[in-house]
């Protein structure tokens, strides 16, 4: 007998997250979902992006690794209300990981909420957890190919930052592939080019994510 | 490595289909994805296998429907199937194409029962 289905695999963790979604538009949380591979910078990024935002929002942390708090004790010494998920060897954050970490923090005090993900570039693209926004950091040294290995996180992401760009002259980095490569993904990808070691270009990245979250608290 | 978390999921959804429909067996499962969306087949298949141990999926097996990788070119107007991708048309060498298809993510569609 065939019985007709039909349905996502991931429908389960799917609820999860629209569970969550509801839980953050009843406080205003705007929610980013950071994902990169390991080592890209995510967590420079996420010091970087306090540091120029914290007198305007207030911010809370989520920070997603297989196992140790390094990530964790760094931004808790920028005083940043911040948890460690520990995936113990799931290469992602799933929707039900997020839920369980939300009791800690006090969602009606919090504008913004940045998930920096598990350093992957497969498995984080296709879990939900909730997010406004997923947000992707490729830095150079990884080589311009990433976009054409890794098609659907560029595509789900709605901004890219690429990060340590200070590090163009000393490693074969072709920019222009790899912007071009990540637009065929997604035309209406925004791409920033930053140092999180210099600061270039991070103003751009803060102002634009400014007005996505007011816009969003309206 | 998401292969042993996608297996669960595919065994809850047929569990809860089992208890609603009542049928005690399943002989296959169809199932869906995009080319580009880094599931390997094989890992799913093993991973499942694993699992299905025990419940009314033993032994069940998994088919695939692997939907094509597609991109659009503007410069030829053309829709082209290709096997990797990259963001230059593999026939006229333009560099403005856009991926239309190819990173859908897994589904269950059918499953053949008693």
């Amino acid at each position: 007998m065939k019985v007709s289905v039909v349905k996502n695999v991931l429908d389960a963790n799917d609820r999860i997250a629209a569970d969550n979604r509801e839980l953050f538009d009843r406080n205003k949380v705007y929610v980013i979902n950071l994902m990169s591979s390991p080592g890209a910078g995510k967590t420079s990024l996420v010091e970087r992006t306090i540091m120029a935002l914290r007198n305007k929002y207030k911010i809370g942390v989520i920070e997603g690794d297989i196992q140790d708090t390094y990530d964790a004790d760094r931004i808790a010494k920028l005083n940043i209300p911040v948890v460690q998920i520990n995936t113990g060897g799931a290469c992602h954050i799933d929707g039900n990981m997020i839920r369980e970490a939300l009791p800690t923090f006090d969602l009606s005090k919090t504008d913004l909420l940045i998930v920096e993900n598990v350093g992957n570039l497969v498995c984080p693209a296709e879990f939900k957890i909730g997010e406004n926004v997923k947000i992707m950091l490729l830095s150079t040294p990884e080589g311009a190919d990433k976009p054409a290995k890794y098609p659907l996180m560029f595509q789900e992401s709605a901004a890219l930052l690429i990060n340590k760009i200070d590090l163009i002259p000393y490693v074969d980095f072709d920019l222009k592939k790899a912007k071009r490569d990540a637009l065929s993904l997604h035309k209406d990808l925004k791409i920033f080019e930053v140092s999180c070691k210099t600061a270039a270009g991070l103003d751009a990245w803060t102002s634009w994510l400014t007005k996505r979250i007011d816009a969003f608290k309206k | 490595m998401h292969e042993l978390y996608l297996a669960e999921s595919i065994l809850n959804i047929v569990q809860e289909y089992a208890t609603l429909q009542h049928f005690s067996k399943v002989n296959s499962i169809l199932l869906s994805f995009g080319r580009l969306s880094c599931i390997e087949s094989k890992s799913l298949q093993f991973a499942f296998e694993v699992q299905a141990k025990n419940t009314s999926a033993e032994n069940a097996s998994l088919d695939f429907q692997i939907l094509p990788a597609i991109i659009h070119c503007f410069s030829c107007e053309k829709d082209l199937e290709v096997e990797t991708y990259s963001a230059i048309c593999p026939k006229c060498g333009g560099e403005e194409v856009i991926l239309t298809g190819g990173t859908e993510e897994l589904q269950i569609l059918e499953m053949d029962v008693d």
